[in-house]
């Protein structure tokens, strides 16, 4: 199989170990949603994934070579493209040159401008911005910004920090919505991770739940959502 | 013309360079947290290249130019021989004590290459003054029967150092290199998410402020004098300026050097050339005192 593949990965911070021994299976074209309580390790299994932070232990491949041992922006050429929660938008930056910056590597304007074009087809606001400074986008703009930049970078495998941070739920539903539509429009494969679960869940073809770093697989996310016993458990 | 407008002319050319010396510092502080002080010694040494290269039947055009090469090249190997070695360690230093003593030590390496450049070039070329050529006339201008107070090289230096900030400025807006190099320094981070290459871009950073600095060398000297010490007086200046500038803004370097170059010379013709070096740390510690984050500078950016 040539997706996401994650194999007994133990990852620390410092003295605590953040992850342990999480075996996580990615089919292309699948979301995977990562849900679970705060510290729960689900950052961390993005940043380790993306480059960021070295494993301890374990093996990561996808499309059946191994991100190890790579630098984020290595992977970044290859197409694994993570969307930090939060800060991933240079708010000094505008609108525009947030979006340039996802093709910046690649040097090619005519490229990028295309790809530019075909965001703001996706998010007509974002057009109306574009000579905007990046702060001052409301919460919802900055997601949207956030994701038409990783668009331009052509992802292929698109890691996502909580998109839905600090939205209002009606920005939330279009936001998740979207990221259904990019994954079928782009042929994307998707690890998702999401403190708002419920939502998460309706869009996801696996989960994972992390607790205190261990992980548990369950393939199919409605039934979490129907079960009250899980639903306690897990999405709180 | 009268002398307060001359001071002004005067103020636009030298703060120009003060402006130029500030960019460099802001420019290695943005992309890789360093405060240089060794900046202008790598001009000192590269203006003696030149003042060498001239001596022994060079133009001062050639010799210019090497001297510019040699100050990107002698940046870059600076940031990949001593720099990158200091920030491979303190990055693998866990504990939070060690994390601030690391802070202060490529700063204090800085001094170091600073008290070593300026030994070296006393070793090798004395430590007596020596002029240096400028490729136009430094006398004022003769005009029929007057003389202007300011001269061909000063608006030569004007002239260059505004086609340098045009270039400079079109770099940053218009390429992709040049939007890389903002995301870095803005956030390391995220730009390295979108394929940037920081180590790259960082070593860019020391090449563009090493080439700035020796541009700046051989621009001051010609009215000066060369000595292993003649920059020291340009670097306070220029650090004042990038001060003034907030420390984080590019524009901000080059109106803290016309700020302070205005200053620098109402002083020098009006009070005493005797007092300029005290008057710039006053306005340094005013600065410092009252907005530290300068007058471009908002106080979130500089806490950031």
């Amino acid at each position: 199989m040539s997706g996401l593949q994650i194999t007994s990965l133990n990852v620390s911070h410092g003295a605590i170990q953040a992850i342990k021994g999480v075996n996580v299976s990615v089919a292309p074209g699948q979301i995977a949603a990562v849900i679970g309580s705060n510290g729960a390790g689900k950052t961390t299994l993005l940043r380790t994934i993306s480059g960021l932070i070295a494993p301890d232990s374990g093996t990561i491949t996808w499309q059946g070579e191994s991100l190890l041992s790579s630098k984020p922006e290595e992977l970044a050429r290859r197409g694994v493209i993570h969307v930090p929660e939060g800060k991933s938008v240079i708010a000094q930056l505008t609108v525009k040159e947030n979006l340039q910056l996802g093709g910046v590597w690649r040097n090619e304007k005519r490229q990028t401008s295309e790809a530019i074009n075909q965001v703001i087809d996706i998010f007509p606001r974002l057009g109306e911005r574009m000579n905007q400074k990046a702060d001052t986008l409301s919460g919802g703009e900055r997601q949207m910004l956030a994701l038409g930049r990783a668009l331009v970078a052509k992802p292929k495998l698109l890691l996502l920090d909580e998109p839905s941070l600090g939205l209002a739920p009606l920005i939330v539903e279009q936001i998740f919505r979207t990221i259904r539509e990019l994954r079928d429009a782009f042929d994307l494969t998707v690890v998702l991770v999401e403190q708002n679960a419920v939502s998460a869940l309706r869009i996801a073809d696996l989960v994972v739940i992390l607790n205190l770093g261990q992980g548990t697989t369950v393939n199919d996310p409605e039934s979490l959502i129907d079960d009250p016993a899980l639903r306690k458990a897990y999405l709180g | 013309m009268d002398t307060f407008l001359s001071v002004l002319f005067l103020s636009l050319s030298k703060g120009a360079i003060y402006g130029v010396v500030a960019f460099g510092l802001v420019m290695v502080w943005r992309g890789s947290g360093i405060l240089n002080f060794a900046q202008m010694g790598q001009a000192m040494f590269t203006t003696y290249i030149a003042s060498n290269l001239i001596i022994n039947g060079q133009s001062y055009w050639i010799a210019a130019i090497i001297a510019i090469v040699l100050g990107g090249l002698l940046g870059a190997t600076i940031q990949q021989l001593v720099m990158r070695p200091i920030e491979a360690m303190s990055s693998k230093s866990k504990t939070s004590d060690i994390e601030a003593i690391f802070a202060i030590v490529p700063i204090v390496a800085t001094l170091g290459l600073l008290a070593l450049f300026q030994s070296v070039a006393g070793m090798i070329w004395a430590g007596e003054e020596r002029g240096f050529p400028a490729p136009v006339s430094t006398f004022g201008i003769l005009v029929g029967e007057d003389i202007l107070p300011f001269s061909a090289f000063d608006i030569f230096t004007i002239g260059v150092l505004a086609v340098v900030l045009v270039i400079t400025v079109l770099f940053f807006r218009m390429t992709n290199m040049g939007l890389a190099m903002r995301a870095a320094a803005l956030s390391p981070e995220v730009a390295r998410l979108n394929g940037v290459r920081v180590d790259r871009v960082k070593t860019l950073g020391w090449v563009i402020s090493g080439a700035l600095a020796s541009l700046a060398g051989v621009l001051v000297t010609p009215t000066a004098n060369l000595s292993p010490n003649t920059l020291d007086l340009v670097l306070i200046i220029g650090f004042t300026a990038a001060v003034i500038g907030g420390i984080e803004s590019l524009p901000g370097a080059i109106l803290g050097g016309v700020i302070i170059g205005t200053l620098v010379n109402v002083i020098s013709v009006y009070i005493d050339p005797e007092n300029v070096f005290v008057s710039i740390l006053i306005v340094l510690f005013l600065v410092l005192l009252v907005r530290p984050q300068g007058i471009v500078g908002t106080k979130a950016g500089r806490l950031a």
